[in-house]
């Protein structure tokens, strides 16, 4: 259908909407005229996506000068082939109603390992090999060795790309990964490489999240991105642990081991070299010293990975005179390892800050801050000179040189832990040096800085007001937007007391009791009873999760429910969870119903759904609170109360909270779509706890199911679920919450979809 | 008759049968016995054909073995060399006892399948009887043309009975009891055992392996259940246990399962991710590089645990669908496919997006109209019955009692009387049906012979028109079947019919007398 949102023609690929897509558009469109950042929250399966592209597609057709590129971010691989896949049908749609061609551009761009077509890289298994191997095809060295002798292996993909491929355009179009790879195979260029390249005037970018967060890759890829581009985060909930992420290091013995032999292999390169080929070196120096870093263009192919820190720190001067001959960096670089060797030689927690390490390691070792901060630049340039093939062999020296940059850069928003060993094995020695992030704000600002409109979108976003406060960003709009729903098909239960009345609750004291444990199982059991097809569980954390399974199995109470279901549970190893789910989701397929025990900020709570019979509940057992004794996070609470005025008590409940909305949320998809939410603890009726649910659950909260014990909570179930298997046909929903395009018009119904936006 | 191109596995000499010396000779497919200086075989077995051996106790004077065939015949050697006998003898068996298993299955497919369709079929297994029993026809004629006809029928079927899947606790089933003295007792059913089987294969095997030449079967299950296979929360498995080779095999199946990967790529959490941080980047802890040594013994029962019930449940899985087709589709189709279903909105769609699977039924009226009596041949389409509904709801609601031109009150009961049983109306015959007259062990008898008529009749038809000699045989084979089933069936029984019901009621005659009359006018047709 075709939309009005104020004022601006909007092509909607389907029949109906929902009233509060309408809303999200309105919003949507707000932001994008202020030319302002958005926080926008609406329930997973309320269309966000086809929203987002509906609006601003229509938006860039009309404004073509005003936002000229979507960078459009998610998560997983998956998520951004669906996105893809949606914005085909969206073009489709208006292919058939414009009768016009398709002049826009859009495409996925994923790591190479997803995009490689020759035929041996592409079988390697993993990222890094496909990287490594990659970049020993490619690497500008190389290429100019295969011209002198033809004989050196190069990829012939990219050689064709690099000919013919950047004069002519990719014709408009919608390119998935497949397609792309399609495309290349036909032309015989390299699918990545083409793609980084044509991001550069594509309308619409695909891509997750770590090609504009990470410095390392964003530095790559998206430094040449127009400023007029919308930016969108989705399923943006967690994007605070991604920036943090992307600017930690750890360091532990067997990386400094590692670093060592590297060191010693870049030593004997550097004399081999010398004897036979001392102008390469000579050459270096004299670019060094001139600040020429990237004076023989910095070849696409030749960076592995850019500079770890973000680019308005980057020092734009001269590589100083004391690490500028490779002799003297090997030598500085031992020096800077000897140092962090020592470091972990200890026997008792150490936890400082960057400038009491810079101050420290200044004493020891004589390491002045300036030639730290160009350590990792100065081993791009030397690994190049060297001409070192296999760069994946020199991740730990590379990790090192990361570490030595970012630790000099910043002297705010990070600190340094190093620990002897792990708190659960206090007898086996393992140190690790922890450079931790603790300002996601730093990792995101040049986001937030350079592109004009960046939307910050998921279905749990709350309490609203934390992520613009912990984001370090000032939005246009923030809102929150409920499910409009003909018929309740969510229905959120607390169990906080098991029949015997005991309460029930995670609570760190009482977790092990018993009563509790054996609460859950029976929760569990009496919930496999009365559930048809799928069923899952959530847990706090895995440990959590290993000690009840394992006194389930004593009590018997597993085998009692595999009376009613086949048990799945999610294992610390990624290959076997994916078997588990996939045939837990053939269990769910055949009809014999299924549970699958879960954990709350793995794997499988991040990043797969359970649609329809693959959830018809979700347990989420406990209130999943992140693992508080770490020292990583009491720096963070601290760093959060210092510089936000956040309380500690305030973050961890967040933070817990959205966990739980995001496991429990999982399970529902759409309006036709139903699932219990069941969170047993007693803690969740708090009124603190539960005013952090996002709003579409708070609202089918009644304050009659706040304290249930499991009796009355197999009750309540039954009765949902009986009501809820009921046909429900479109007629039902049409007027309520779903509209025709005359519904959509009506003045009254316009003043309701006004009242669905809450403002925070 | 000996063919020289079969594997001569086992010979023994002066092995006397019928009293009779000669060579027994155990052969690829099957055991032949030849008599002393001839060079031919009197006897010769398929090991198809034997169903199993006997052997004479031991201590005996005459040192036998006896082979009992399927038809029930048996063939009785004995070994007379003095100093060897018992030896030659268990050699026979050993061999005979690895042999026949094998045979076993092929012939008792066929026998099975027979055995089941007589046993699911009443009205064949009297057809069976009347025909084969009494000899009229051979077995072998009988089966001829059923059992591919048959073999068709059920393969479209799915073998007819639908595979019974597996409770997921059937292993808590076998909760163990105290017997009351410092034991414990498990019950297990051929169901459960059937079960284990099924679920774990390598058990199976073992079973196969060991029963019942190494243990008896209790024997087996005892140690099943002490093994450590069954309570597999703990980790050291002793060498000796049969069972450690299974849960060793188990592991490696598991392992294979996983290093195979997922089908669909929307739950592969190894590919979710499309740039996963570079080793020692990010908060996460780093994963321990010694990774078991510095876990606790519970740590480490506890995830066998977890690894033991996946296992368990993907298995049970397994057996319940190891029938069904595996639908091949390529990675990339299925992919899109999941692709366009994640992404759809069926509800924002208008109402064409709904896909449905089409009932596929094989008597579609049968489905439409329920389970209905076989004698009824008519039956009204649901159209008709929409009608007459909808026309009977018509009358009834323009329906307007006359209440005027009612019926007296006695003329009504006078028409009650004469229309009861003894009224006026109600009597003269006529009324009777033959199945009231006739008792219903000759009914029986009628509809017996009628099938089997029918039967001989389309072997008869089936002949035509005759093309080979082979079919021309035939022919004449039915035409003396279907004389002898005259004169050995029909005969008596109509004789039967009519020295007990001629005088009673006449008009039957003829309805007896139809297969009769069928026939001679087959008999003229032949001739």
């Amino acid at each position: 259908m075709k939309l009005n949102i104020d004022g601006l023609l909007v092509y909607f690929p389907y029949e109906y909407i929902y009233p509060e897509q309408y809303s999200y558009m309105l919003e949507l469109k707000r932001t994008l005229d202020a030319k302002g950042h958005g926080v926008l929250e609406m329930p997973s399966g309320t269309g966000k996506t086809i929203c987002l592209l509906s609006l601003i597609v229509a938006y860039q057709k009309a404004y073509p000068l005003e936002v000229t590129k979507l960078v459009y971010c998610s998560r997983t691989v998956p998520e951004i082939e669906k996105v893809v896949e949606e914005l085909r049908k969206l073009m489709d749609y208006y292919a058939k109603q414009t009768e016009a061609k398709n002049d826009f551009l859009a495409l996925a761009l994923s790591s190479r390992k997803n995009l490689c077509i020759h035929p041996e890289v592409s079988a390697l298994r993993f990222g890094k090999e496909v990287d490594g191997k990659c970049h020993s095809l490619t690497a500008s060295y190389i290429r100019a060795q295969h011209r002198s002798n033809p004989s050196q292996p190069v990829c012939q993909f990219y050689e064709e790309f690099d000919a013919v491929g950047r004069q002519v355009p990719i014709p408009p179009g919608i390119y998935n990964l497949n397609d792309l790879k399609d495309f290349g195979r036909r032309k015989g260029w390299c699918p990545y490489f083409l793609a980084r390249y044509a991001i550069l005037h594509a309308n619409i970018v695909v891509y997750s999240y770590h090609y504009l967060l990470d410095p390392k890759i964003a530095d790559l890829v998206s430094k040449e991105l127009a400023k007029k581009s919308v930016v969108v985060f989705d399923e943006a909930h967690n994007i605070d642990n991604v920036c943090i992420d992307s600017m930690s290091v750890n360091i532990t013995r067997r990386t400094l081991d590692r670093c060592q032999t590297n060191v010693e292999t870049l030593q004997n390169t550097i004399s081999r070299i010398k004897e036979t080929d001392a102008a390469k070196l000579q050459e270096e120096y004299r670019r060094l010293v001139e600040g020429l870093k990237e004076a023989n263009v910095a070849r696409e192919t030749d960076m592995y990975l850019s500079n770890p820190v973000l680019p308005d720190d980057i020092l734009q001067e001269a590589v100083p005179g004391s690490i500028r001959t490779a002799e003297h960096f090997v030598g500085f670089m031992k020096r800077f390892l000897e140092y962090l060797k020592a470091r972990l030689r200890i026997h008792h927690v150490v936890q400082e800050s960057t400038p009491q390490f810079l101050k420290d390691i200044y004493e020891k070792v004589c390491i002045d801050r300036k030639p730290l901060r160009f350590c990792a630049e100065r081993l791009r340039s030397l690994l190049r000179t060297l001409e070192i093939a296999d760069i994946t062999d020199f991740s730990a020296i590379t990790l090192i040189s990361h570490f030595a940059t970012l630790v000099s850069t910043y002297s705010k928003g990070f600190t340094i832990i190093i620990e002897p060993f792990e708190d659960r094995t206090p007898t086996i020695a393992n140190p690790v040096l922890h450079f931790s992030c603790m300002d996601p704000s730093i990792a995101i600002k040049p986001v937030f800085g350079r592109f004009q409109s960046v939307i910050i979108t998921s279905g749990t976003l709350s309490p609203l007001d934390i992520y613009p406060r912990i984001l370090d960003f000032r939005p246009v709009t923030v809102a929150s937007f409920t499910m409009t729903l003909a018929r309740t098909c969510l229905c959120p239960l607390i169990v906080g007391r098991g029949n015997d009345q005991v309460a029930m609750t995670s609570k760190f004291e009482t977790r092990e009791d018993f009563a509790v444990i054996r609460n859950y199982g029976n929760l569990l059991l009496e919930m496999s009873a009365i559930v048809p097809d799928g069923i899952v569980a959530f847990f706090t954390s895995y440990i959590y999760m290993e000690n009840i399974v394992a006194s389930w199995y004593e009590q018997g109470i597993l085998e009692n429910i595999q009376r009613n279901k086949l048990i799945f549970i999610e294992t610390q190893d990624a290959a076997e969870t994916s078997m588990a789910l996939e045939k837990y989701q053939e269990a769910c397929e055949n009809g014999r119903g299924a549970i699958l025990l879960s954990v709350a900020r793995g794997k499988v709570s991040e990043g797969i759904d359970f649609v329809h019979h693959y959830g018809r509940a979700v347990i989420m057992f406990g209130v999943p609170y992140v693992y508080t004794q770490s020292r990583i996070l009491k720096a963070r609470l601290e760093y959060l109360r210092d510089q936000f005025q956040i309380r500690e008590n305030d973050f961890l409940t967040f933070d817990a909270m959205r966990h739980a909305a995001q496991c429990v949320g999982r399970a529902i998809r759409g309006k036709t779509d139903y699932g219990l939410m069941i969170f047993a603890d007693k803690r969740y009726a708090r009124a603190d706890k539960r005013g952090k649910l996002p709003r579409w659950i708070q609202e089918h909260l009644t304050d009659g199911s706040l304290n249930l014990t499991i009796d009355e909570t197999v009750q309540l179930g039954k009765q949902f679920l009986r009501q809820m298997a009921q046909p429900f046909r479109q007629e039902d929903q049409l007027g309520l919450s779903l509209l025709t395009l005359e519904q959509l018009q009506s003045e009254d119904m316009l003043q309701k979809i006004a009242q669905i936006a809450q403002q925070a | 008759m000996a063919s020289l191109s079969e594997e001569v596995l086992l010979v023994v000499k002066r092995v006397r049968q019928r009293k009779q010396d000669g060579t027994l000779y155990l052969m690829a497919e099957r055991l032949a016995w030849g008599p002393e200086g001839k060079d031919r075989f009197t006897v010769s077995h398929l090991y198809a054909d034997i169903r199993c051996q006997k052997i004479s106790p031991d201590g005996k004077a005459k040192i036998q073995l006896q082979l009992v065939l399927h038809t029930g015949e048996s063939t009785t050697f004995h070994f007379a060399n003095e100093s060897t006998a018992l030896k030659d003898r268990d050699v026979a068996k050993e061999l005979l006892q690895q042999l026949l298993p094998k045979f076993k299955k092929k012939a008792n497919k066929e026998l099975e399948e027979k055995n089941r369709m007589l046993q699911e079929d009443p009205v064949l297994f009297q057809l069976y009887k009347d025909l084969v029993v009494s000899q009229v026809i051979s077995a072998e004629e009988f089966w001829a043309n059923r059992l591919s006809l048959n073999s068709v029928e059920h393969s479209l079927s799915n073998n007819n009975k639908q595979e019974v899947g597996i409770s997921a606790a059937f292993l808590a089933d076998i909760r163990p009891q105290t017997d009351g003295c410092n034991g414990l007792r498990y019950n297990l059913t051929t169901d459960i055992i059937e079960s284990i089987f099924r679920t774990y294969p390598t058990v199976k095997q073992k079973y196969a392996e060991n029963v019942p030449h190494n243990m008896t079967e209790k024997e087996f299950w005892t140690r099943f259940f002490q093994s450590h296979y069954f309570h597999r929360d703990r980790i050291n498995t002793g060498l000796q246990d049969i069972f450690s080779e299974c849960a060793k095999e188990d592991e490696k199946g598991l392992k294979s399962m996983v290093t195979q990967g997922v089908k669909n790529p929307m739950v592969d959490l190894l590919s979710l991710e499309d740039k996963t941080l570079d080793e020692g980047y990010g908060t996460a802890t780093v994963p321990t590089t010694s990774n078991s040594s510095n876990k606790s013994l519970r740590e480490n029962s506890n995830s066998a645990i977890i690894k033991r019930f996946n296992h368990h449940s993907a298995m049970v899985l397994a057996a319940g669908l190891r029938k069904r087709h595996q639908i091949l589709t390529s990675l990339f189709v299925a992919f899109q496919v999941k692709l366009q279903e994640a992404i759809e909105y069926d509800d924002l769609q208008g109402d064409s997006g709904r896909k449905t699977i089409s009932l596929n039924l094989k008597k579609s009226d049968r489905y439409s109209h329920g389970p209905i009596p076989l004698q009824s041949q008519h039956y009204s389409t649901s159209q008709d019955i929409i009608n007459s509904i909808s026309i009977i709801q018509h009358e009834m609601r323009s329906y307007k009692p006359r209440l005027t031109q009612v019926m007296s009150s006695s003329a009504a009961s006078s028409a009650i009387t004469a229309l009861s049983p003894g009224g006026v109306l109600m009597q003269g015959g006529g009324q009777q049906t033959i199945n009231q007259l006739v008792p219903t062990d000759v009914q029986s008898e009628l509809k017996h012979l009628y099938t089997a008529a029918g039967e001989l009749l389309r072997h008869f038809w089936s002949c035509f028109p005759i093309s080979t000699p082979f079919l021309e045989e035939k022919v004449v084979k039915m035409k003396s079947n279907l004389e002898k089933f005259q004169v050995m069936k029909l005969r008596p029984f109509q004789e039967k019919i009519q020295r007990q019901y001629l005088s009673t009621n006449v008009s039957s005659v003829p309805f007896f007398a139809f297969p009769v009359i069928f026939f001679f006018s087959v008999d003229n047709f032949i001739s």
